[in-house]
């Protein structure tokens, strides 16, 4: 029934089930995220999005399924070991340290490559020095190259929402993921904004090699960013495709607008 | 994201501060480094005595501050560990180990029986570290009273040590001030490395937002089992150091009412500072020898008058004065020159974007996987 993992897949979900008591959330989703691709992940309200995310995460535990990242096994992986697997995450509602700075929100992106423990950290060696210095510098020139230097020591809570999604992008890109999931990027961004968000992602999926994963709503940018999307209706996979398809499939405009009066003919 | 036309500042490793702030800090800091070397030699043993107790507490404050004020998991039994520390030394006092054994384990034994707790603790979830840190003064004490073979029951221990060597012309007094500072400036330094860097960083996404921790590497579990064991350790330390100045412990020491008032000192002082932990020592030692002065029968609620007062008037904590001042200043001054810009100030958490919440919403909750 389900297919083989594809071998050329940086991700592979497999039969990925998930329920909360006795609710289905998810119902046996499949697909695959070529490498370096950008796939959108779409669908109405509910459909399950976020909680695939989650489970692709480690911070939900899927019932039944297989979910291989790189080709690892991870569905019993706990979260905080995926980072160190390749994989970062954005949340749909960027949760930043709104009393720190910029960088130092972004500098948590470096956590889990960092070395030493809290012994080496105690006592400022001058190794862990090092290290520290050369995360800041990567954390800066990331925050420059996404448009915020200048904003790298203002605390956080001085800047718009907008920015904070910014700020939470460059956090993940310092985890140096091969695998970066995006959970609604573009939610409460202008339109320039969402423009730059497109240009920033782009580039940084070249440049870092990067395979993206992106649920979002805003179909311009799933336009203009995905390969692939993948449609969940209900917990389940409705159809897969490019954006373009997926726009004129009668399931897909089914699922979001309802059903057509008097069109009625079971899909 | 706004476009990059502001001038990117150029690549600093320090966040810049205005050059009067930190003028400002190093000529403060420099004059309470010369009073605190200074101050012993031209006072009382009674000064000296409370001088050496401001360091004994802040020790035990600055432990507090790394599990509650950085790590932000409420513990109410900090007062355990600083009994069970002193303990310890009186244990080696009376069976002559050497001082240095004594120091070593009085920070070792807490730390190993502050891992064991947060092991099983810290898998609980709100209040039940709470919970859980709150029973153990309350065991503590009648544990102390029992084992009097280790404690010496209700009278306690009382020992004699730690004399000024006759070499150095030192009162005892004066020794053992100076014996304690040199331990919590030791402690202070290697707390204040700690929270700067990777692992302060993980301690304080484990208060904001567990989900962004484990999304970041970061196991809750394992931070809040690290923190709380540091914090231990340095319970005990400071016990070691309490030993040193007062040359007494029973069950006294530990009792629930002393974790209480530090968690009220660390408040007091500022949560999450290093600086503010200092502060809330001078707080939890000053004030209620103050308020004794004012008027012994009423030292309790002159104590917790204040208490409140500095709570209503500064709830960040001492350590937030000055930062205060200077958003009032400021503050005045845009109301004169320009329309009052609201941007720097704490109160309103600013959100320039309408739509946009100003504080996150806190992510999906989230099934906190143990090792």
């Amino acid at each position: 029934m389900t297919a083989p993992p594809a071998p050329d897949a940086m991700l592979s979900v497999r039969g990925v089930s998930l329920r909360f008591g006795g609710i289905t959330v998810l119902d046996d989703v499949s697909f695959d995220a070529p490498r370096g691709g950008i796939l959108g992940l779409v669908g109405p309200n509910g459909a399950g999005k976020t909680s695939l995310f989650n489970c692709i995460s480690g911070h939900y535990q899927p019932a039944a399924g297989s979910i291989l990242v790189d080709g690892t096994e991870t569905v019993r992986t706990p979260a905080w070991r995926m980072a160190r697997l390749g994989l970062a995450r954005t949340f749909q509602h960027p949760a930043l340290r709104l009393d720190a700075t910029v960088l130092e929100n972004v500098l948590l992106g470096a956590h889990s490559w960092l070395p030493g423990g809290p012994v080496a950290w105690a006592l400022r060696l001058p190794t862990t020095r090092r290290h520290e210095r050369e995360a800041r510098a990567r954390a800066l020139e990331l925050v420059e190259r996404t448009g915020l230097g200048w904003a790298a020591h203002t605390r956080a809570d001085e800047l718009s929402h907008g920015l904070h999604k910014g700020v939470e992008l460059c956090r993940a890109l310092l985890a140096r993921p091969k695998l970066l999931l995006l959970d609604e990027p573009a939610a409460g961004l202008s339109h320039a904004e969402v423009e730059q968000l497109i240009g920033t992602v782009r580039a940084v999926r070249q440049e870092f090699d990067l395979t993206v994963v992106v649920v979002e709503h805003h179909m311009g940018l799933i336009s203009a960013l995905t390969d692939r999307v993948v449609v969940l209706d209900h917990g389940a996979k409705l159809m897969e495709g490019t954006a373009a398809q997926a726009q004129s499939d009668p399931r897909v405009v089914e699922a979001y607008l309802g059903k057509e009066v008097g069109a009625g003919e079971p899909a | 994201m706004a476009t990059a036309t502001r001038p990117a500042p150029a690549a600093t490793t320090t966040p810049p501060r205005s050059v009067v702030t930190r003028a400002a800090a190093a000529v403060a800091g420099l004059a309470v480094a010369v009073v605190l070397v200074v101050a012993p030699l031209v006072s009382s043993p009674y000064i000296n005595f409370q001088l050496a107790s401001i360091m004994v507490f802040a020790v035990a404050l600055l432990g507090l501050n790394v599990i509650m004020g950085y790590t932000g998991q409420v513990s109410l039994g900090q007062s355990a560990f600083l009994g069970l520390g002193a303990y310890i030394t009186a244990y080696g006092v009376l069976n002559d180990w050497p001082i240095a054994l004594s120091l070593l384990l009085s920070a070792v034994v807490p730390a190993a029986v502050g891992m064991l707790v947060a092991l099983a603790a810290a898998r609980l979830r709100g209040l039940a570290l709470a919970m859980i840190t709150l029973a153990l003064p309350i065991i503590g004490v009648p544990l102390a009273r029992r084992f009097d073979g280790f404690t010496g029951g209700s009278q306690g221990q009382v020992v004699s040590w730690l004399r000024a060597p006759e070499s150095l012309g030192l009162a005892n007094d004066q020794w053992r001030y100076y014996v304690v500072a040199v331990i919590a400036l030791v402690a202070f330094l290697l707390v204040r490395n700690l929270v700067r860097g990777r692992i302060g960083r993980s301690f304080a996404i484990v208060k904001e937002n567990e989900a962004v921790a484990l999304s970041m590497g970061v196991s809750p579990y394992r931070t809040k089992v690290l923190a709380f064991t540091i914090a231990s350790a340095l319970g005990g330390l400071s016990g070691f150091m309490y030993l040193a100045v007062v040359q007494y412990t029973s069950p006294e020491t530990l009792v629930f009412a002393t974790s209480i008032n530090l968690v009220a000192a660390m408040v007091i002082g500022g949560s999450a500072s290093i600086v503010g932990t200092a502060l809330g020592a001078l707080y939890y030692v000053l004030v209620p020898v103050l308020a004794g002065q004012v008027n012994s029968s009423r030292t309790a609620l002159i104590s917790g008058a204040v208490l409140l007062a500095v709570l209503f008037v500064l709830p960040a904590g001492l350590v937030s004065l000055p930062r205060r001042l200077a958003r009032r200043r400021s503050a005045r001054r845009g109301t004169r020159t320009a329309p009052h810009d609201t941007a720097d100030d704490a109160a309103t958490p600013t959100s320039t974007d309408g739509s946009a919440p100003a504080v996150p919403a806190p992510a999906a909750t989230t099934t906190d996987q143990h090792p």
